[in-house]
């Protein structure tokens, strides 16, 4: 039997060649969903169309109707019919905590988790121990992953150990691969110097990804500054923190013409300010979590650190106003802001718990859930927020399911319904907002450069695996 | 004679003018290259270097060109003065003005300081660097130097490379050059380029080799990393990746292509210590000597043809 777990740490299994039937491809390329066979071979995509089949000798007569998939040495044959197809996720905003807080995450856990939640493609973010500011870390976490045949793509910090005085060496950490800068977990307060370094980042054609927070808000605040902020006790942090900073870096952006990425909005205003931006031809665009589009502060009420996060969980109307930006194609993509943190770290009184939850599991899951199945979003819409989009902002071309191409896909089940339980996670840490929530949508399949990464052992597996030839 | 009584901005000079000292600067050339490298020109005069700001190179070109005029030459530098016991710019140039000056050789860390002293005495003045503004006499060796190595000023591509925002360097030279018929190009970096730079007429490129294999006249400017305890640039490493001159990139020039620099250089950081060192084999390459010495000729011609002008209004 196929043993899950050893598939997902960092050990991609050998099978390289198969053949998907009758799965509905979910295309967020040509904006359709169309019935057709997937045939694979040697991890490279051969055909896509109906009516596919594997020109060998396995008889799989032999094998039990009953099972949708079946191996045969080097070969899979799934019977994908009810479900869909998509390309990869691409996640562009992931803490994977490599180097220096291994206990946490690592790239292996972290790429383990990652296909479990159907992302074959991670930007991750540079506020490691010692942070991504030099280009030798930079190549450094490329070539790992490289190593354990998986798409990383590390942002780069913009300024020196993320102190927000000094810019980075830009130059010379694009040349070695970053695919963008940011100082994400951090926000440059000094208005100058963001102007010089969207002015800098603007010759290279590099994005900046922007967290946006003023510190002069933040003193003691932990959560968002509403109701519940005073209902609880807890210091509030204002909206405005938030839209401020986004004010100032659209202004920046229209007078360099960089282009800004503002990460993790929270805010109603910050969707209006954003969206008038865009109106005046700003090279801007934006991402959500599936935290902020699926809970408001409401949820704090018995001070649950799983949803103590940075920016915090605003009000029900700022979450309305967010999930009616994604469906008014304002927001441009759905980040999980994955930030594993250790039980010593989240499993403490709420005053001292550190902001972050992990997200890449759930990403889709939640997304799903709160857009389509409870919302009204097409689900190529919701595709082209986890696929396309992050893609054509970093510029980066990931998974497509054409022919000729390396295979990078994800195979799910909309219908099926699952409780989130915390010692299903793959990653290192468990600190989830979704614990205990039930979700639609489940990964069944991910496949990562031509081969599987994550097959879902809940899928019809158990039936006479066993029986070869 | 010259049309301007004080050399503070290099605009302020006329196209005669500039025609004017280039032809006296081959004269007294000429007069360096004798066994008697003096004229008694200039005998009975007084010159006055008012320097607040360190200098080695340009005071001394100044006091040299001076002494081979036979003119005396008083130095006077900020630290040794009253400046420290707090006397101001305007008494301390009066006080050197009654004892009777016939010309003030001035430099001073801040723009604008010798249009001021120029409005509030009678002295003839020669900007030897206004901070960020100016450097005339500068952009006159500079002028000459690239004249003693092409037939023509036309058309000749110079790239300006480094610290254009801070650079007194930058502005009166590219304003020559420009002048002179040259197509001038400034190769920086956005947080070392002032917002507007239509003053320069000049394009912009961000890697000097944008720029290599066209240019004629390659002119490295002097880089300085912190101002204000803070680095406005990332790195050295970064400015050797992308401003620098380094041996490969001299490989890829034009032949009879030169390279410039208005010293002192920042070996590995401006340009390599490998290109430097080619310098003694390759002079009519690399012109930072050169230049140098085209020095005290220019200064000479400059001396000579201000106070000849004022004898000629008296």
């Amino acid at each position: 039997m196929m043993d899950n777990k050893k598939i997902n740490t960092g050990i991609l299994s050998g099978i390289n060649n198969m053949l998907i039937k009758s799965v509905i491809i979910i295309d967020p390329f040509e904006e359709r969903e169309y019935t057709s066979d997937i045939l694979i071979e040697n991890g490279i995509i051969r055909a896509v169309g109906t009516d596919l089949k594997i020109g060998s000798s396995v008889d799989f007569e032999r094998f039990p109707e009953c099972s949708r998939i079946k191996f045969a040495d080097n070969l899979m044959l799934f019977d994908a019919s009810g479900y869909h197809a998509s390309p990869g996720f691409f996640d562009m905003h992931v803490h994977l905590r490599e180097p220096g807080d291994e206990d946490e995450e690592d790239l292996e856990s972290g790429i383990s988790a990652a296909l479990r939640g159907g992302i074959t493609s991670v930007a991750c973010m540079p506020n490691t121990d010692p942070p991504l500011d030099r280009d030798f870390l930079i190549k450094d976490i490329k070539n790992r992953a490289s190593t354990l045949g998986f798409n990383v793509y590390p942002i780069a910090a913009a300024t020196k150990g993320l102190e927000g005085i000094e810019m980075t060496e830009m130059g010379i950490l694009r040349d070695s691969g970053a695919a963008a800068f940011s100082d994400d977990g951090k926000c440059i307060q000094n208005a100058k110097l963001m102007y010089e370094i969207m002015k800098y980042s603007k010759i290279f054609e590099m994005p900046l990804i922007l967290h946006e927070e003023d510190y002069s808000f933040l003193s003691s605040g932990m959560v968002h500054d509403g109701y519940y902020s005073a209902a609880l006790g807890l210091d509030g942090i204002p909206s405005l923190s938030e839209e401020i900073i986004v004010a100032r870096d659209i202004m920046l952006a229209e007078k360099t013409c960089a282009q800004i990425h503002i990460t993790h909005i929270s805010s109603k205003r910050s969707v209006e300010l954003i969206k008038k931006a865009k109106e005046k031809g700003i090279n801007i665009t934006c991402d959500v979590t599936p935290h902020h589009l699926y809970f408001d502060d409401s949820s704090l009420k018995d001070y649950n650190t799983n949803f103590k996060v940075n920016p915090p969980l605003r009000s029900s109307k700022d979450r309305q106003a967010i999930i009616e930006a994604v469906k008014a194609g304002v927001i441009d993509a759905i980040a999980s802001d994955h930030a594993p943190h250790l039980e010593t770290e989240k499993n403490i009184p709420f005053s001292e718990a550190a902001n972050g939850v992990i997200g890449m599991e759930t990403l889709f899951k939640a997304a799903y859930t709160i857009l389509c199945k409870k919302g009204n979003l097409n689900s190529v819409e919701l595709i082209k927020l986890l696929t396309k989009s992050p893609s054509k902002i970093l510029k980066i071309s990931t998974g497509k399911i054409n022919p000729d191409l390396k295979a990078d896909f994800v195979i799910l089940d909309l219908e099926r319904e699952s409780v989130i339980r915390r010692q299903d996670f793959f990653s290192r840490s468990s600190n989830s907002a979704f614990t205990g929530e039930k979700l639609t949508g489940e990964i069944v399949l991910t496949v990562c450069n031509g081969k599987i990464g994550f097959l879902n052992n809940s899928v019809n597996l158990e039936k006479k695996l066993g029986n070869f030839r | 004679m010259l049309s301007v009584k004080n050399i503070i901005d290099i605009d302020d000079l006329s196209s005669e003018d500039i025609k004017l000292i280039m032809e006296n600067a081959d004269s007294f050339g000429e007069v360096l290259e004798r066994d008697l490298k003096k004229v008694p020109t200039l005998r009975g005069k007084t010159l006055v270097n008012l320097f607040f700001e360190p200098s080695t190179r340009t005071r001394t070109s100044f006091e040299i060109a001076a002494k081979r005029l036979s003119a005396d030459m008083i130095n006077f530098s900020a630290s040794t003065s009253s400046l420290k016991k707090g006397e101001t710019i305007i008494d301390t140039v009066n006080t050197i003005q009654s004892m009777i000056a016939d010309l003030l050789i001035i430099r001073h860390p801040d723009s604008g300081v010798l249009n001021f002293i120029s409005r509030n005495i009678n002295t003839p003045i020669i900007n030897a660097g206004d901070g960020k503004h100016q450097h005339p006499t500068q952009a006159l060796l500079d002028l000459y130097t690239i004249k003693k190595s092409f037939k023509s000023f036309k058309d000749l591509n110079v790239a300006l490379v480094g610290d254009i925002a801070n650079s007194r360097v930058a502005r009166s030279n590219s304003r020559l050059f420009k002048r002179m018929g040259m197509n001038v190009s400034l190769v920086s970096a956005p947080m070392m380029l002032p917002e507007d730079i239509s003053y320069f007429g000049a394009d912009i490129f961000y890697c000097i080799d944008d720029v290599i294999k066209d240019v004629d006249v390659l002119y490295m400017l002097r880089m300085q990393f912190e101002r204000q305890q803070k680095k406005y640039y990332p790195s050295i490493k970064e400015y050797n990746r992308f401003l620098s001159l380094n041996t490969e990139r001299f490989g890829m020039m034009k032949k009879g292509s030169i390279v410039m620099h208005p010293g002192p250089v920042n070996r590995g950081i401006e340009i390599s210590e490998a290109v430097m060192n080619l310098e003694t084999e390759m002079p009519a390459r690399i012109k930072i000597n050169n230049q140098v010495n085209n020095g005290v000729a220019v200064r000479m011609a400059l001396i000579y043809l201000i106070l000849m002008s004022r004898q000629e209004n008296i």
